[in-house]
């Protein structure tokens, strides 16, 4: 195990430096700059120049990524290009937010997909499929919904129409309660594709266990139905789906970018955004570096329950 | 393994709770007195005058700092702000009679002319890199024979040296000692003389502005305005019909507006705010012959589209400037819509099968309705117009430098002289300024550098109208709608008088009871 760990950290450390790499010169391969996303309908000449110069952009681009990968060794942030914010302020303060919304929606969508997907396949192997087909179905219908799309829809009904929930407003962190009402829709919309996902790998891995022996083996020694079904078939189960919860966690990253848009919310999808509009590199690139590193580390865990759930696993 | 979870499961939820707990204890309250709640719809970059960039921050700066003059609300007129007369009598020498009794916030001492006299040799200074460096730069010398009154010489006679001084980026008076004080954090420290300052901000949330009480006409109505920021537009339209804001600042979007309308709200607005123009690119060959560019003009039914696609929020219009800048003329020639004529103007020019050409857009805009209007009225007349999108900040740079066969811009100023001398000046022409046309002829460039020294108001109007009709007679750009600014609010929000640079003055607000 420790071997097998030290090699998977050997991988990750390449994997981040490569990320780091490609992102900073993808960055500037693309056309424009933050002085000329700035310039907008006025500004020109030289006065662009002088504010290109102001921003650090006519340094040559080895010592500008030189001096990234300095800062990154040494934790420094910095600031961003166009606001001069500290961007490690900036992610303190937007990461819980992120990381709220994005653990909410993976415990909701496990409280309801994992039960439901075990039900479908215990229905499935009844050979009743009606539960089953729902539940096909209603995921291919989630699945074509954009969420940008999905979360107005949402915002229209709940929001407008029932007053249920509000539209916008500062997150209240000292009211529980105000900040529940505020997160609930970008969690929903959120969970709802999870659900969607998640509740169709369960179903499948259950029901490939239903039919193993010992699970005829358990039924024979009398065993009560949900018995069977939780503790034996269920268990089998998991590892497949372990796996995909680890994967929905890196796609639930780039789903927040869009609920944050939608919701006004100011999260770390909502930096992202702004920074690129902005062409703001360092804030861009220092952000990308931590998503990539988020999902390293999440993969990396996501192996570690995978050996821990079954020893017999060889990488 | 359920173990395992479990443990998982409780050190998140620990998690958590702490991270909770932590952020709860920086939550702000807002204080007792009127509170006006405002959509702001993007993060803000920043509020110092010499740097300020995006209109929704000017729109803050506006109201936190004072020019020597400002412009009227409600008429748009230039009146009286931290100077309360002037006199020049050549337009070279101006002298200002400045207000007593003006403090600045947080305690930042009385405003003097050495304030302005800091001020102004700020934003000229290189080491500031500001981008209205070059608005200031005819300015000669600055002397203050008293704490109140201030000679400012200039390098040649301007006539509309009054807009230079206003309450807009370059004119916006600072405190010396203030932004000392704030060091490289100065744009997050704002320190003026006007009706609000900065409270708190919170960059991808909430900025809050408190009134100045100490400010010169006494205390605004609103003690707190809290600007909550909403990105997306339908987001914004919910909030108001929800309540969540009592004003929103900037919609752009017709259904929206027109919702709104429907519910009751009151649909504060200003008419005629900034004209789009197109440009054309000479380099590309066909648009080097006044006769293509009059036939693009005779080709496009602008009237139409506008009433089709927004017809609150654009209308046609045919003159680089707006009928209510005070040199503007609508006695120049115009170009009704008449694809025959383009026909024949087209034949005249060596076209008789037309042409391809590009037009640069922004790939966040997409092909709008307007471009497929354009494209298909163009291609009536045998011209094609393809479209070639790119991002906004390539967008941006590749207008800068000139290069496009047909770009459009926005021109929002309200000094008529600034936008006829960046367009037509040759000494602007791309790269180094605004005048994407390529535009060069020597009697314009005559008249032009003429009206701006001449102190004689009719003459320099007759002279600005002859420039106009010029232009329009050689189509050197294609002038195609003007827009409006919406702010809808709640109607007990009153007093929102929008200005020709889409700002609103809050101390004209207040909230009926």
């Amino acid at each position: 195990m420790a071997e097998y760990t030290a090699k998977k950290l050997v991988q990750m450390l390449i994997t981040v430096l490569g990320v780091i790499t490609l992102v900073f010169f993808t960055l500037r391969l693309i056309p424009g700059d933050a002085a000329s996303a700035m310039a907008g309908d006025t500004l020109s000449g030289e006065a662009l120049q002088a504010l290109r110069d102001q921003m650090g952009l006519d340094e040559p681009l080895l010592n500008q990524y030189l001096g990234f990968l300095r800062d990154l060794v040494t934790v420094d942030l910095g600031e961003t290009i166009t606001t001069r914010i500290s961007i490690a302020e900036l992610l303190l303060r937007a990461l819980p937010i992120t990381l709220s919304i994005a653990l909410a929606t993976i415990f909701l969508s496990i409280a309801i997909s994992i039960p439901l997907g075990t039900l479908a396949a215990f229905m499935a192997h009844k050979g009743r499929n009606w539960l089953d087909n729902g539940l096909t179905g209603a995921a291919m219908i989630i699945d074509l919904m954009p969420s940008f799309w999905m979360a107005l829809v949402l915002l229209l009904i709940f929001s407008l129409g029932l007053g249920w929930f509000p539209a916008s407003g500062q997150l209240n962190w000292s009211d529980p309660w105000a900040l529940t009402l505020r997160l609930a829709l970008p969690v929903i919309v959120l969970s709802l594709s999870q659900v969607a996902t998640l509740a169709r790998i369960t179903r499948t891995a259950v029901l490939e266990v239903l039919n193993e022996d010992y699970v005829r083996t358990a039924r024979s020694l009398g065993w009560s139905e949900l018995r069977v079904l939780f503790r034996h078939a269920l268990k089998n189960a998991a590892l497949p789906i372990a796996t995909v919860v680890g994967l929905s966690f890196g796609n639930l990253l780039g789903g927040t970018v869009i609920v944050e848009f939608i919701f006004t919310i100011p999260g770390v999808g909502n930096l992202l955004i702004a920074g690129i509009n902005s062409r703001d590199y360092q804030l861009v690139q220092t952000l990308i570096v931590f998503y990539a590193l988020l999902f390293v580390v999440i993969n990396f865990a996501t192996d570690l329950i995978y050996k821990t759930l079954d020893p017999r696993v060889q990488f | 393994m359920i173990g395992n979870i479990r443990k998982l499961l409780a050190a998140s939820l620990a998690l958590l709770a702490s991270i909770m707990l932590v952020l709860s204890a920086s939550s702000p309250a807002l204080a007792q007195g009127k509170t006006l709640t405002v959509r702001f719809y993007d993060d803000p970059a920043g509020f110092d005058p010499a740097n300020i960039f995006r209109i929704e921050n000017e729109n803050l700066a506006f109201n936190i700092f004072s020019g020597l003059t400002t412009y009227d609300g409600e008429t748009g007129e230039i009146i009286p702000d931290l100077a309360t007369s002037w006199e020049t009598t050549d337009n070279k020498t101006w002298t200002f009679k400045l207000r007593e009794g003006v403090t600045f916030h947080k305690d930042y001492g009385d405003f003097t002319a050495a304030d302005v006299i800091y001020s102004f040799n700020r934003v000229k200074d290189p080491a500031t890199a500001s981008p209205y460096a070059s608005e200031l730069s005819g300015i000669a010398s600055m002397e203050a024979p008293d704490p109140y009154t201030l000679i400012i010489e200039l390098d040649a006679p301007n006539g509309n040296f009054l807009h230079t001084v206003a309450n807009y980026h370059q004119g916006q008076i600072v405190s010396q000692k203030a932004i000392e004080d704030a060091g490289d954090q100065v744009r997050w420290q704002p320190i003026g003389t006007g009706p609000y300052y900065l409270d708190s901000i919170d960059v991808s949330s909430q900025i809050v502005l408190k009134r100045h009480e100490g400010y010169y006409k006494g205390p605004a109505p609103i003690e707190t305005i809290v600007f909550n920021i909403i990105k997306d537009e339908a987001t914004a339209t919910i909030a108001l019909r929800n309540g969540e804001v009592d004003l929103v600042m900037r919609s752009n979007k017709e259904e929206n507006l027109e919702v709104l309308e429907a519910e009751g709200f009151t649909m504060n607005s200003v008419k005629d705010y900034a004209v789009v123009i197109g440009v054309l690119n000479p380099e590309f060959e066909p648009f080097a012959n006044s006769l293509v560019r009059k036939a693009m003009a005779h080709a496009v039914d602008y009237a139409s589209i506008t009433q089709a696609i927004s017809p609150s929020l654009t209308q046609p219009h045919n003159s680089m400037l707006l009928p209510w800048m005070d040199v503007y003329t609508d006695d120049i020639p115009t170009y009704e819509y008449d694809p025959e004529k383009a026909k024949a103007l087209l034949v005249e020019a060596g076209y008789p099968d037309g042409f391809t050409f590009k037009n640069l857009g922004t790939s966040a805009q997409g092909v709008t309705e307007l471009q497929q209007f354009q494209i298909d009225f163009l291609s009536q007349v045998g011209i094609n117009m393809e479209m070639e999108l790119v991002d906004t900040p390539t967008f941006n740079q590749r207008r800068n430098a000139g290069e496009f066969d047909m770009a459009s811009r926005l021109l929002p100023a309200v000094n008529p002289d600034m936008i006829l001398f960046s367009f037509l000046h040759p000494d602007n022409m791309v790269p180094n300024g605004l005048n994407g046309a390529r535009y060069d002829n020597p009697e314009v460039t005559t008249l032009l550098e003429t009206a701006r020294a001449e102190p004689d108001k009719e003459e320099a109007f007759e002279m600005y109208k002859k420039v106009q009709q010029i232009v329009a007679e050689e189509a050197a750009y294609l002038p195609t709608y003007s827009n409006n600014v919406f702010w809808p609010g709640k109607s007990e929000v009153t007093g929102v008088h929008i200005n020709y640079l889409a700002q609103v003055n809050f101390y004209d607000v207040d909230i009926a009871e």
